[in-house]
C-alpha cells in the first residue's frame, strides 16, 4: 500500500481527467465520495493493490490520470461487493471499477495479467454465447506469451487433478442456437451507451 | 408567639416496620411539646392528604411537619395552600431505605430529623413576595437581524409589547444581506431566499412592536419589570421601562487582515465569504481585481478558525454558508472548477443532502491545510496545501477567487491591539463592547462564558446569561446558523416572557421557579465589607457610594450565596436563615464521648447532591447512621459559623457536598460551590486556632449521577473522623 | 414446486456436480426444475469491464426474456450468475433509461422483456419456498455431531444486501446446516472473498484469500458452499495453500446440495462426490457414506 506516503513533487490539481471519469457510465457516483476509507478497510484485496479505492478516488479528483491508470487497484478488484454493500454514499464502488478497468482497456492500459485475462474471457464467449474454461485459458495464455510459461507448469498438477476427477471438460459447450441475435443485441447495447455518454 | 405546628408520621413504604413510631411521635409530643402529632399508613394517599387538610383548617394550624417521603417527590399532594408553611422530614429515602431496620442508631437517625425538621418549621415564616411599584411586562429587544427579528414576532405573537432596537437605518442584519439561505425544508438540496424579508414586513407590521432604527442602548438601569432603559438616536436620548430584555446583537466575521498566509489584503482576489455574499446579491461574481470572469475558485473553510493562533472554536455554519457559495459559482458558471479545501465537512442533520447536491454539481471537496497564496502577472492566483488524504503537498493554479470562510467573534467583543491582556475570543486581544451599558456594580456588560459569547451554562441555565432577565439569543450566544438562530431566539423570546410573568408576581426565575422569599437586609447591622455585592453571582446588589449595598431583588435568583457570604449574618430569607441552619444543627442529639457514636453534619446541594443522596436511598444503598444531612440551596449559601455551630455543639464532622465548579461548572449558580470551597479554605485556620483538626471538614464535589458514589464518600468521612478521635468540645 | 433453473456455464462444467447433487435434492423435495432454454453466459465479473455494464447486462435479461411468457421465477445456483442476472432485472425495474436502452437492445435481437421475472438465489429458495422444517423431515441420515463450516462466499449475499440474508454474517447456510443434523461452527470469514477470478492470472492471490478462509472455518472437518467458483477455488487449490504456506488443510469442500443429499441418503451415484478433490471419504464414511 502506497497510502499516506508523500512524494517530493507537487501535486497539481486539474479537474480534466475527473471529468473523464464522471462521464463514464458509473462514473458519476464517485462525486459523492466523501473519502471516509470504508471501501479501504472492506476491501478483500486492499493489501496487494497499489492504491485504496479510497485513494484511488481521490487520485481521480486531483487529475492523475497516469497514477490512476496505470495502477493495479481495479484488477484486484474481485467484486465481492462488501465495499458496495457497506459504502455511506452509496457508491456503487464495483461497478466503478469495472468502468475503470474498461476505461484501461479501451486505451490501452493493458499491462497486468488480468486483462489479458479478461480480453480472453469476452472473445471465448463473443465466440460461443458460453464459456469454455478450457478456452480462456488457452487464450489466455497465447495472450501472456512466454512470460507466463512459468505458470502454466505451475498450475499443471492442479490440472492434472481436476482432469483426473472430471473437473476439466475437454470439449467445447456447444453454442448458443440464438448467438446471432444475442450479439446483435450487445451490439445494440453498445451503441446506445455509446450515444447516450455523448 | 410559638406558631401552630401539626406532625404527621406517615408508617408507609416500610418506614413504619422499620421504625419505632411510637418513639417518634414522643420526641415530637414530649420533646418538642408539639400536642398535635398523627400516624397514617398511607399519607400521600387522598386520605392522608385529607386528614392533613382537616387539621389545618380545623386545628388553624401555621405550619405542618411532614415526616414521611423526601421532599422531592409529592410535593404537590403536600401542599396546603400558601398560608400554610410546609417543612418535609425525610424518613423514607434517607432513613429507612439506606440503613438498617430496627436499629438503634437508624432510629436516633429518624428522631434527630424529626427535631430538626421540627426546628425549621418553628423558625420559617411564610415568605412575602417581592411587589414594586410599576412593574411592566413589555421585552425590549437589542438587534434586529434574524434573532433579534424572531424574538420580537414571537414575543408580539404571545401577546408582549416589544420594542426592538437597531443600531443600523434598517433591519434585517447579517442574515438580510445574504444572497440566498442553504435549505431548511425537503428535499434539503435546493437554495431558499431567505426569512428575513417577510420577517422585517411582519414586525413593521405588528402593532405590538416599537422599532428603533439608528438607535443604541445608552443605559439600562433596575431589574427585571423595572429596567428603566434610556435609548439614544442621533445624539437624542429617550427612556422607557421595559420587562426582560433580549439580546441578539449577532457575531462579527473574524478579522481576515491577520489572515496575511492566505493572502487576504494582498490580494484583490482573495475574498472573505462575506464580500462573496454582497457580490452574489449585487448579481455578478467576479475577480475584484480586474472584473474578469471567475473560472476556478477555491474555498478554504476554517480560514483562522479551530486554529490554536486565532479562533480556536468551530463556528459552526460555515461549511454549510461555503457550500451555499460554491453553489453560487456553479449556478453562474456550471464549468466552474470549484475546489473546496475543509478540515472536516460538517454538516449536521439534513445538511448532508446539502453536501451531498453540492458534490453532485462537481464541486471537489479536498481534506487539506492551506499553507500559501501567491499571485502571478495576471493576477492568477495560486494556492498551495497539503493535501491530507493523499499525503503530498499540492497546488491549485489559475485560481480567479480564494474565498475565506471566516469564522464569527461575539459582537460583544471587538478587537483590540496587539499586547492587550484580555483575550475571551481566542488567542486574539479583544475588548468588551458597549452593547448593554448597564448600571450595574458588578460592570456594565455581560459575562463571558467561553470565547467571549456570553453564554451561560446551557444545561442549567439554557438561553440564559448570568444576568437575570436578559437573555442571548442567536450569535451573539453561540456561533450558529439561520435555522439554529431562529430556534434560540424563539426559545429567548419564551424564557424573556416567563421571566415578566413570574417577576411581577414576585417569584423567582429559574432555577428556583416560583419561589416567593427573597432575602432581607438588616442594614443597620451592615460594616459595608461588599462581599454580597462582590460575590452575588448574577450581579443582583448594586452599591451605593458609602459601599452600602443594594439589592434588587427581581435580579435575584434567591440561591443565598450573599447569605452565605455575609460575616455579620444580616442576610436572611423569610423561610431559610444563618440562625435557622444554626438551630437545625443544635436540635441533633448528640451522644457522649463514651457512646462512641460520632456524629457528622452534611450540608448537601439541594440540587445535585441531596438528589444523589435520595437516589443511594432509592436503591437501597446503605451508609453510615451518624450522618445528618441538611439540605442547603446552593453550597454558596453556607456560612462559615454553620461549622463553628456545628464544632462547639460537639459535632465530630462537617461534609459540604456541593457541585463540580471550574471552568466546567456544574453549579446552578454558577459559582456558588466554588465560593464555599474559598470560604473553607479559611476555615482552617479557625480550627487551629480551637486546636481542632482541620481534616474535620472537608468538601467533596458530586453530580446527580455520583448517587452509587455517595456512601463511599460519606463512609470514607466517618472512618477518618475515627482515626481523628471525637471532638473534644463534646458536652461543653 | 416448479422454476426454471439457469445453470450458468461452470454448473455445465467444472461444477457439474453441483447440478446433478441439486437436481437429485430437487427430486427428492419435489421441485420441478426446467432448464432455461437456450441460456446465454451471464458475463461473469468480466464481461461489464469489457463491453461495459449496460451492454453486459443487457446479455443477462436476454435469459429472462426466454421464460417471461410462463410466470415463473428463475432460480440461480453460481453466485456470480446469480449477481448478474439479479441486478440486470432490478436496474431493468427501477432504471427507465436503462429499461428503454435494454429494450431496444433486446428488440434488436427480436426479443421482448417486461421486467416481470423474478430472479432469485437457490439457497434463498430452499430457506423461504421449502423451509427448513421440511429439509429436516426429509433427513434420512441425521449427520450428528459432524462440525460444518458453511462458507458463503460473497456475491450471492451482497447483490441486493438483506435481501434475504445478512450481507456480512449471514445465516441461511448455517440454518440449514443445522436442519441436516450437523453442527455450523463458528466462522468469521464466510462470506469473505475467495480471490475468485484471479486464479489464472495470480493464483497467489486466491490462495492467500483461501489460506486465511480455510483457517477461519476452525474446527470444521467439512465445508459447504453455494458457489462453483468458491467451491473450485477451496477444494481443487487446497494443495497449493498447502504448498505455499506450509499449512497441512485437509477440508473437503462439498457444494450445500451434496450434503443435502448426504443427508437425504440419496444414492451416491446422483450426487456426484468423486469429483471433489479433497476426498471428503474419511470424514463421511462414519455416517456409513461410500464415496
Amino acid at each position: 500500500m502506497a497510502d499516506n506516503s508523500a512524494s517530493s513533487g507537487r501535486l497539481k490539481y486539474e479537474a480534466g481527467f475527473a471529468r473523464e471519469v464522471y462521464g463514464m457510465e458509473n462514473g458519476s457516483y464517485l462525486k459523492l465520495c466523501m473519502q471516509c476509507g470504508v471501501c479501504a478497510v472492506s476491501c478483500a484485496t486492499f493489501k496487494i493493490m497499489d492504491y485504496s479505492p479510497r485513494r484511488l478516488f481521490a487520485l481521480v479528483r486531483a487529475g492523475r490520470k497516469e497514477e490512476v491508470m496505470k495502477s493495479n487497484t481495479f484488477w484486484m478488484c474481485t467484486t465481492c461487493l462488501m465495499c458496495k454493500a457497506r459504502c455511506p454514499r452509496g457508491i456503487p464502488i464495483v461497478d466503478v471499477m469495472h468502468d475503470l478497468k474498461g476505461l484501461a482497456l479501451k486505451q490501452g492500459y493493458v499491462n497486468y495479467p488480468q486483462a489479458a485475462f479478461y480480453q480472453a474471457f469476452w472473445q471465448d464467449l463473443a465466440g460461443r454465447g458460453r464459456i469454455f474454461e478450457g478456452g480462456v485459458t488457452a487464450r489466455y495464455f497465447l495472450k501472456r506469451g512466454p512470460k507466463d510459461f512459468g505458470k502454466i507448469m505451475a498450475q499443471k498438477d492442479v490440472g492434472l487433478k481436476m482432469l483426473s476427477h472430471g473437473r476439466l471438460p475437454l470439449r467445447p459447450p456447444k453454442a448458443v442456437k440464438g448467438k446471432k441475435e444475442l450479439m446483435q443485441m450487445v451490439a445494440k447495447a453498445r451503441e446506445l451507451e455509446q450515444k447516450g455518454a455523448n | 408567639m410559638a406558631k401552630k405546628i401539626g406532625v404527621f408520621i406517615c408508617t408507609g413504604c416500610s418506614i413504619g416496620e422499620a421504625l419505632d413510631t411510637e418513639a417518634l411521635a414522643r420526641v415530637a409530643t414530649k420533646e418538642k411539646k408539639i400536642p398535635l402529632c398523627k400516624k397514617n399508613a398511607f399519607l400521600c394517599g387522598r386520605q392522608g392528604a385529607e386528614l392533613i387538610k382537616q387539621d389545618v383548617v380545623a386545628e388553624g394550624l401555621e405550619a405542618v411537619v411532614i415526616a414521611a417521603c423526601s421532599p422531592r417527590i409529592n410535593y404537590d399532594v403536600f401542599d396546603f395552600g400558601p398560608s400554610t408553611i410546609v417543612e418535609r422530614v425525610n424518613l423514607r429515602e434517607q432513613v429507612v431505605w439506606s440503613h438498617p431496620a430496627d436499629d438503634e442508631d437508624t432510629q436516633a437517625m429518624a428522631e434527630d430529623y424529626l427535631r430538626m425538621g421540627i426546628t425549621k418549621a418553628q423558625a420559617s415564616e411564610l415568605p412575602v413576595p417581592y411587589l414594586a411599584e410599576n412593574m411592566v411586562k413589555s421585552i425590549l429587544v437589542v438587534g434586529g437581524g434574524l434573532a433579534g427579528l424572531t424574538a420580537a414576532n414571537e414575543a408580539a405573537l404571545a401577546g408582549y409589547r416589544v420594542v426592538l432596537v437597531e443600531k443600523e437605518p434598517f433591519l434585517g442584519g447579517f442574515a438580510g444581506r445574504m444572497y440566498k439561505s442553504a435549505p431548511s425544508r425537503p428535499p434539503y438540496t435546493d437554495l431558499e431566499d431567505t426569512p428575513v424579508a417577510g420577517l422585517v414586513a411582519d414586525v413593521e407590521a405588528s402593532p405590538l412592536i416599537e422599532v428603533h432604527t439608528k438607535t443604541t442602548v445608552a443605559r439600562i438601569e433596575g431589574g427585571p419589570c423595572l429596567y428603566d432603559v434610556t435609548l439614544e438616536k442621533d445624539g437624542q436620548p429617550s427612556s422607557f421601562r421595559a420587562g426582560a430584555i433580549v439580546v441578539a446583537t449577532g457575531a462579527r466575521p473574524y478579522d481576515a487582515a491577520r489572515l496575511d498566509r492566505l493572502g487576504y489584503g494582498r490580494y484583490a482576489n482573495v475574498v472573505t465569504g462575506v464580500a462573496l455574499e454582497d457580490m452574489a446579491r449585487e448579481g455578478k461574481i467576479q475577480r475584484p481585481a480586474d472584473g474578469k470572469p471567475v473560472q476556478n475558485a477555491v474555498f478554504v473553510l476554517c480560514a483562522g478558525s479551530r486554529d490554536p493562533g486565532h479562533l480556536p472554536y468551530c463556528s459552526s455554519s460555515c461549511c454549510v454558508e461555503s457550500l451555499k457559495q460554491a453553489l453560487y459559482l456553479k449556478e453562474q458558471n456550471p464549468d466552474a472548477g470549484v475546489y473546496v479545501i475543509f478540515k472536516d465537512i460538517r454538516t449536521l442533520g439534513r445538511y448532508e443532502e446539502f453536501y451531498k447536491k453540492v458534490q453532485n454539481e462537481g464541486v471537489i471537496f479536498i481534506k487539506g491545510e492551506v499553507t500559501a497564496v501567491s499571485e502571478d502577472g495576471s493576477r492568477n492566483l495560486s494556492v498551495e496545501f497539503a493535501d491530507l488524504l493523499l499525503g503530498e503537498r499540492a497546488e491549485a493554479a489559475e485560481v480567479d477567487l480564494v474565498v475565506l470562510a471566516t469564522g464569527m467573534v461575539p459582537s460583544t467583543v471587538d478587537y483590540a491591539e496587539q499586547g492587550a491582556e484580555d483575550c475571551p475570543a481566542g488567542n486574539v486581544p479583544t475588548v468588551q463592547q458597549p452593547v448593554l451599558n448597564l448600571a450595574y456594580r458588578q460592570g456594565p456588560e455581560l459575562p463571558a462564558l467561553n470565547y467571549g459569547f456570553p453564554d451561560s451554562h446551557f444545561i442549567c441555565f439554557p438561553y440564559e446569561t448570568r444576568r437575570t432577565g436578559i437573555y442571548a439569543a442567536g450569535s451573539v450566544r453561540a456561533p450558529m446558523d439561520l435555522a439554529a438562530a431562529t430556534e434560540d431566539a424563539t426559545g429567548a423570546a419564551m424564557k424573556a416572557i416567563q421571566c415578566v410573568e413570574l417577576t411581577s408576581r414576585g417569584a423567582a426565575v429559574h432555577p428556583r421557579v416560583g419561589d416567593l422569599s427573597y432575602p432581607e437586609f438588616f442594614m443597620q447591622r451592615c460594616t459595608q465589607c461588599k462581599r454580597c455585592t462582590e460575590e452575588c453571582p448574577f450581579g443582583a446588589i448594586n452599591e451605593d457610594e458609602k459601599a452600602n449595598p443594594l439589592p434588587n431583588p427581581t435580579r435575584c435568583r434567591r440561591c443565598g450565596v450573599c447569605m452565605g457570604a455575609c460575616p455579620e449574618r444580616i442576610i436572611s430569607f423569610k423561610n431559610y436563615s444563618v440562625p435557622m441552619i444554626g438551630n437545625m444543627i443544635k436540635a441533633i442529639d448528640v451522644p457522649e464521648e463514651d457512646e462512641e457514636k460520632p456524629r457528622i453534619v452534611v450540608f448537601a446541594c439541594e440540587n445535585d447532591a441531596y438528589p444523589a443522596l435520595d437516589m443511594a436511598g432509592l436503591n437501597h444503598l446503605g451508609y453510615n447512621a451518624w450522618v445528618r444531612v441538611i439540605p442547603v440551596r446552593c453550597l454558596g449559601s453556607m456560612n462559615l459559623v454553620w461549622v463553628a455551630d456545628s464544632l462547639s455543639k460537639g459535632i465530630d464532622g462537617i461534609l459540604l457536598l456541593g457541585c463540580k465548579h471550574g471552568d466546567d461548572y456544574q453549579c446552578h449558580f454558577i459559582k456558588g460551590s466554588e465560593l464555599a470551597d474559598i470560604r473553607l479554605s479559611k476555615v482552617a485556620e479557625t480550627l487551629g486556632r480551637l486546636q481542632l483538626e482541620p481534616d474535620r471538614v472537608r468538601m467533596v464535589q458530586v453530580n446527580i449521577m455520583d448517587y452509587d458514589k455517595v456512601p463511599g464518600i460519606l463512609d470514607d468521612f466517618a472512618e477518618r473522623l475515627v482515626e481523628i478521635g471525637p471532638n473534644p468540645y463534646k458536652g461543653f | 414446486m416448479r422454476y426454471f433453473f439457469y445453470p450458468g456455464c461452470s454448473m455445465e462444467a467444472g461444477a457439474g456436480s453441483y447440478t446433478k447433487s441439486l437436481e437429485a435434492v430437487a427430486r427428492a423435495l419435489d421441485i420441478e426444475l426446467a432448464e432455461v432454454p437456450d441460456w446465454n453466459c451471464c458475463g461473469a465479473t468480466v464481461a461489464s469491464s469489457v463491453i461495459g455494464d449496460a451492454p453486459a447486462q443487457v446479455m443477462s435479461l436476454r435469459n429472462l426474456a426466454m421464460v417471461e411468457g410462463s410466470g415463473l421465477d428463475v432460480v440461480v445456483a453460481c453466485s456470480s450468475c446469480y449477481m448478474n442476472l439479479a441486478l440486470a432485472n432490478r436496474r431493468f425495474q427501477n432504471d427507465p433509461r436503462f429499461r428503454a436502452l435494454a429494450t431496444k437492445s433486446l428488440a434488436a435481437g427480436g426479443m421482448q422483456y417486461r421486467g416481470k421475472v423474478r430472479v432469485r438465489f437457490i439457497l434463498e429458495v430452499i430457506a423461504n419456498d421449502v423451509g427448513f422444517e421440511r429439509i429436516a423431515a426429509r433427513v434420512k441420515r441425521p449427520l450428528k455431531g459432524l462440525k460444518v463450516a458453511g462458507y458463503v462466499g460473497c456475491q450471492s449475499v451482497r447483490t441486493i444486501p438483506w435481501e434475504f440474508d445478512d450481507p456480512e454474517q449471514p445465516v441461511a447456510l448455517d440454518e440449514l446446516i443445522g436442519a441436516l443434523g450437523a453442527t455450523a461452527v463458528p466462522f468469521p470469514l464466510k462470506a469473505r472473498c475467495c480471490g475468485a477470478s484471479h486464479t489464472l492470472p495470480q493464483g497467489e492471490i486466491t490462495s492467500s484469500s483461501c489460506r486465511d478462509i480455510l483457517e477461519s472455518a476452525g474446527e470444521a472437518r467439512l465445508m459447504v458452499t453455494p458457489c462453483p467458483m468458491c467451491q473450485l477455488n477451496l477444494d481443487a487449490y487446497q494443495s497449493e495453500v498447502n504448498k505455499a504456506y506450509g499449512t497441512n488443510f485437509q477440508i473437503p469442500v462439498l457444494f450445500f446440495t451434496q450434503l443435502m443429499a448426504v443427508a437425504f441418503d440419496l444414492a451416491p451415484s446422483t450426487y456426484g462426490l468423486k469429483a471433489n478433490i479433497v476426498a471428503p471419504g474419511p470424514v463421511l464414511a462414519q455416517y456409513g457414506v461410500a464415496v
